[in-house]
């Protein structure tokens, strides 16, 4: 295991950011540490970056206990969400300064800088000052100096929420490239299930301060280990009895299946290819309890005819991931 | 903005510059008129006056000297007000300010009741030691690091808040040692304010008076400084040489604003 973190708690005031978290993450892999805004993730990446200390607990990187180390003596590269560009030097300065500081030999410095730059195609960018680039070009120069120091593990924390919608995107394709090619342990932070889901190999959601679970995207996907990594990961809603996916409800015509539920679709919404409805079950499962959510693909929709008003019967989908739901609503 | 209409922007205009003509721009300005009054004499008889060359000599010396400390200790100090959390903290804050506060006279009264020979807390011992401090350089530099002591500070705090601590901490991530840090990362990127305090605080040194008269025992010729000298040729009835070194003053304090504003606008079209 690359990144070994036992019982690590970290207090502010009465308020724990982290509450005796262990969790490992293995080495080469893309990890992303997932949750809700305030729920420790960034804590706990920046006390594995030794930016932070753990009132207790202890930090392992590659074998080695770096509990007590500073962050320069744990060869961690850490990016960070604003950049942290280095104002008055040029990019190439910037992804330089790491190895400036190890006094590596001049050739060497400007040769490595060269290959990180090509890498994170800013060549042409060298001589620029950071406040010359925009929002994504900064985080890839961000990331090209954290990479010059050869990193044992490569600490991102939200490094694309600064973004637009379209730069994050992109970026975030070009992060998952660039571990294939790279393979250094990356460790990121991220709020957005969305941009775990697609590009990390391991995910650990954590809330509260606590780890909720851990495992592969499809596993959190299919698996969920609570209602709240249902609900975090996606979107959920509740068809009777049991709390399930939107694009996991059947819609029927006619009530037909055992088990079906009635209601009336009160609201109908295209966007792009799919069809989002909102049913409005019947009187028997309460009035003014909240609509169901559903999701179709277009054709679908069109191939039942779908109207508002249109009366339907909904039923869970064999194999749908369900948990049972919470009373109270 | 606010949208003002022209005869009261006009008014507006015409009350501040009427304002800062008549309580400084006139008042110095009669200061060059007076001081030269006979063309380039009185300046000439100044450069060869014993006592008006080593008054400035030594108002430079102690000037440079106390903003050399300040500097140290200013950003110092700085560093610690913004990057660590420390019990007393806000006691120091209040502290720094302090000095633009309290009447220099007093400060000067307050480091000779400390400092004295006689019977000062420490001046009896320091003396026993062979150290003099009261009516000698030492005093004159604490007393001017005293009343100078807020502006390069105030000058840095607000950079050191503004950039925060993310590039310090990219800086630590990167191998980086404290030392490294700061020369590297900190010092650039406060470089302005320190530049902008420092002028500052030497123009406010060159200028020092109050509490310099009371810890310097005015002897001519040895702790006597410009300021000094231009009270005591205005009281001997010297008037155009105490024109002629108020003007020397006052344009030296001038050129160092004048210098900060020209340096000053390059550091935001960065």
């Amino acid at each position: 295991m690359s990144i070994e973190v036992t019982n690590v708690t970290k207090k502010y005031g009465d308020f724990y950011a982290l509450d005796d978290v262990s969790v490992s993450l293995p080495t080469g892999q893309l990890t992303a540490l997932l949750g809700p805004s305030g729920g420790g993730k960034s804590t706990l990446l920046r006390i594995i970056a030794g930016l932070d200390t753990a009132d207790s607990g202890t930090v392992a990187i590659e074998g080695t206990n770096a509990t007590r180390l500073p962050p320069q003596k744990r060869n961690v590269g850490f990016v960070f969400q604003h950049y942290a560009v280095f104002k008055h030097m040029t990019v190439a300065k910037n992804v330089a300064f790491g190895l400036e500081i190890r006094k590596t030999p001049k050739a060497e410095v400007k040769r490595r800088v060269g290959e990180l730059l090509e890498l994170v195609h800013l060549s042409q960018f060298a001589d620029r000052l950071p406040s010359q680039l925009s929002g994504g070009q900064r985080q890839r120069m961000a990331l090209a100096r954290a990479l010059a120091v050869e990193p044992t593990v490569l600490l991102l924390d939200e490094p694309f929420g600064a973004l637009d919608a379209k730069v994050r995107k992109e970026l975030r394709d070009w992060l998952r490239r660039l571990h294939d090619e790279v393979h250094v342990t990356t460790v990121f932070v991220t709020h957005d299930q969305e941009e775990a889901m697609e590009v990390a190999d391991e995910i650990v959601v954590i809330n509260h301060g606590r780890v909720e679970q851990v495992g592969s995207p499809d596993q959190l996907y299919d698996e969920p280990a609570s209602d709240f990594v249902m609900g975090f990961l996606g979107e959920v809603t509740r068809l009777g009895p049991v709390r399930l996916r939107p694009h996991d409800v059947e819609v029927a015509t006619s009530p037909g299946r055992a088990g079906a539920i009635p209601g009336t679709v009160t609201r109908l919404l295209r966007v792009g290819f799919e069809v989002r409805l909102q049913v409005q079950l019947g009187d028997e499962f309460g009035t003014g309890a909240e609509p169901v959510s559903v999701v179709l693909s277009r054709s679908h929709a069109r191939s039942l005819d779908l109207e508002l008003g249109s009366k339907v019967w909904l039923t869970a989908a064999v194999g749908a991931v369900t948990v049972p739901a919470m009373i109270a609503v | 903005m606010v949208e003002v209409s022209t005869p009261v922007k006009w008014l507006l205009r015409v009350l501040a510059i009427g304002y800062v003509f008549l309580l400084v721009a006139w008042p110095v300005s009669t200061i060059v008129r007076e001081a030269f009054a006979d063309g380039l004499g009185t300046f000439v008889e100044i450069f060869s006056d014993e006592q008006a060359v080593n008054a400035l000599t030594l108002t430079v010396q102690v000037a440079v000297q106390a903003v050399l400390i300040n500097l140290v200790f200013g950003v110092g100090i700085s560093l610690l007000l913004v990057r660590y959390e420390f019990p007393g903290k806000r006691v120091l804050s209040a502290l720094v300010d302090l000095p633009m506060a309290v009447s220099p006279v007093v400060v000067g009264l307050s480091l000779l009741l400390v400092y004295n020979g006689r019977d000062g807390w420490f001046g009896e011992h320091l003396e026993k030691w062979g150290v003099q401090i009261i009516f000698s350089g030492t005093g004159m530099i604490m007393a001017t690091c005293f009343v100078a002591l807020p502006l390069v500070i105030r000058e840095v705090v607000p950079v050191l808040t503004e950039i925060g601590d993310d590039q310090e901490q990219a800086a630590r991530s990167l191998g980086a040692n404290a030392r490294q840090t700061f020369l590297r990362i900190t010092l650039p990127s406060i470089k302005w304010a320190v530049v902008y305090g420092v002028v500052l605080s030497l123009a406010r040194s060159l200028g020092e008076f109050g509490a310099v008269k009371i810890v310097s025992g005015n002897v001519a010729n040895q702790t006597q400084t410009a300021t000094l000298l231009v009270e005591k040729q205005y009281q001997s009835f010297d008037q155009a040489g105490a024109y002629a070194v108020s003007f020397i003053l006052a344009f030296v304090s001038v050129l160092c604003i004048v210098v900060v504003s020209i340096l000053r606008p390059k550091e935001h079209s960065k």
